[in-house]
């Protein structure tokens, strides 16, 4: 059976509400049933069949193609199955999901796996800002899971984060990790002002020292972590080859805050 | 005694009586295999019989560093008692004392089961607050800072209740030197063997017990009819130019792997044995009404 393909056939003229779009909800609909679906936020409606066609029957793996930046919350509150994005996603990519896998081709938009409880999103391209964070109506940011982003990561990576692993390729923003209360975000490259503020609990990994450090963090020194050992262990059986090596340094903080986070420089 | 030989050695028409224990696994690492196995050779010490010691424990193997899940050095032991309440006392104070306490070390989980006793989850109180729990692919480890860096510690690791501890056999022959070469032999065939652990010094018991005792409280006594030097004052199971008995003892996570090292353990034996002055392999039994595990030399060696 082919994947379940959903193919944007125009710019939408309004921003999309794809949540419908799980593979949960539509392993038993007809396609008739599943072109019938409100996607639209706005006063005009929209059914999945205005803007996309639909091909392919196996629900348990759906497939976007063409979807740019106005195609929001897709897979939000994901339970199980496969979504694959060939192209952008909107905001609110993978929100609140809770098991399944996501995997966008190119770039998604704010708030990418909000409030995310489990599963993986893995995005090529660049995320908005405050991925990992607050989904609307939620307290706490992402709970558990793994996040990817190849590219660049906006400002507040992580923000209320309390469970899970993130990982940005590229260059992260303001404030990675701000508010953080637990979890770990691995950063390969340049992050920009003010990381780890108000870091309760948590790790933040850089593989490349911060220009700017906050002041409310303290030194430990340069030391031995086996901690970093058993990731990179798992990054390699898991297909990610990161090089972590076992020695970092390390900063507690963030002290303005309960002060029992840190942040590895890796050494 | 029968006539069932190998290579010249007579092969006792007999049984193993063995008992159900409960057994877990652990992964300790170290900066060095050195100093894995030190942690281990500790954790193990003083852990032959759970008569006195509490539990019967061992090391099962060493591990290379792309087998541990840190990337260095590991040794897998075995821990085994007759209860899971005691099972779970034993591994939190032996891996306290011993593993926590071992320079550079790092303990995990050795057996996915559905059940599970607590190590991390108790020892991470070690940490005084300063401990930082970390999930990594589902699986939840503690960072306990202590001197030398951090102790990191699985939270939990499975075990199991289908266990068998006393799997055993017997070597009889005409000089110590022989019957102690031919124990050496076998214990290092086990120990290619996986899932068992040979919890004696060297894997070799030479004061093999009988139940019960002529003195009140002294619950297990010497086994008489096995002693070289009362051949005739007691109902002796030695031929007269036998002039010692040592017995390996045998805890595994499974019955099969009992009977595999078993095999492999009395094929050693034999092995050159007779020639040495090795003249019979048998096995310890109760008369088959205190164990409910049978393993009787006849099939093991077939």
């Amino acid at each position: 059976m082919s994947a379940l393909t959903f193919e944007l056939k125009g710019k939408p003229g309004q921003r999309l509400d794809l949540s419908p779009l799980t593979p949960a909800r539509l392993k038993d609909l007809k396609p008739k049933d599943i072109e019938a679906l409100a996607i639209g936020t706005t006063r005009v409606a929209l059914t999945v069949g205005d803007l996309f066609k639909v091909k392919g029957e196996d629900a348990s793996a759906l497939r976007f193609v063409g979807t740019d930046a106005r195609c929001d919350k897709i897979g939000a509150a994901l339970t199980e199955g496969e979504i694959v994005v060939e192209g952008d996603a909107g905001a609110y990519l993978g929100a609140a999901m809770k098991n399944g896998k996501i995997e966008v081709k190119g770039s998604a938009g704010d708030l990418a796996g909000a409030s995310m409880s489990g599963g993986s999103i893995a995005i090529a391209g660049d995320a908005g800002e405050r991925a990992c964070g607050v989904f609307v109506g939620d307290t706490l940011g992402m709970k558990g899971g793994l996040l990817t982003i190849g590219g660049n990561a906006g400002p507040l990576l992580g923000e209320r984060m309390r469970r899970g692993f993130v990982i940005v390729g590229g260059n992260a923003g303001d404030y990675v990790g701000g508010r953080m209360i637990a979890g770990t975000i691995l950063l390969k490259s340049k992050v920009g002002r003010f990381a780890g503020y108000g870091l309760r609990r948590g790790t933040l990994i850089f593989m490349e020292e911060p220009k700017e450090l906050l002041p409310t963090f303290g030194d430990c020194g340069v030391l031995e972590f086996d901690y970093l050992r058993l990731l990179e262990h798992w990054l390699r059986e898991t297909g990610r080859p990161i090089a972590l090596g076992g020695r970092a340094r390390r900063l507690m903080g963030d002290m303005a805050a309960l002060g029992k986070g840190e942040m590895l420089i890796l050494a | 005694m029968s006539e069932l030989k190998i290579k010249g050695v007579t092969i006792v028409e007999t049984f193993a009586e063995a008992f159900p224990m409960v057994g877990t696994r652990i992964i300790i690492t170290a900066p060095s295999l050195e100093w894995a196995l030190i942690a281990a050779r500790t954790m193990t010490g003083f852990a032959t019989s759970v008569i006195a010691c509490g539990a019967e424990a061992g090391i099962e193997r060493n591990l290379t560093p792309d087998e541990t899940l840190d990337g260095r050095p590991g040794v897998a032991v075995l821990l085994f008692t007759m209860d899971t309440e005691k099972l779970q006392r034993q591994l939190r104070n032996r891996v306290g004392q011993c593993v926590l306490t071992s320079p550079g070390s790092a303990c995990f989980a050795g057996l996915k089961a559905e059940k599970s006793l607590k190590l991390g989850a108790s020892l991470r109180f070690f940490g005084d607050g300063w401990q930082v729990s970390k999930k990594v692919d589902g699986r939840r480890f503690w960072r306990i800072p202590v001197m030398d860096g951090e102790f990191v510690c699985e939270e939990k690791t499975g075990y199991t209740k289908k266990a068998v501890g006393g799997g055993n056999f017997l070597v009889l022959g005409k000089s110590h030197a022989a019957v102690l070469a031919a124990c050496e032999r076998a214990v290092k065939a086990i120990d290619e063997v996986p899932e068992v652990i040979t919890p004696f010094p060297g894997g070799i018991v030479r004061s093999g017990s009988k139940v019960g005792s002529k003195y009140k409280g002294q619950i297990a006594s010497t086994n008489d009819a096995y002693c070289p030097t009362l051949k005739a004052a007691v109902k002796t199971a030695l031929p007269l130019d036998v002039e010692a008995v040592m017995e390996i003892v045998i805890d595994g996570l499974t019955k099969e792997s009992i009977a595999k090292a078993m095999r492999a353990g009395i094929h050693a034996v034999a092995e050159g044995g007779a020639t040495q002055g090795v003249t019979h392999v048998t096995a310890g039994n109760y008369g088959g009404n205190l164990g409910p595990h049978h393993f009787h030399l006849k099939e093991i060696i077939a």
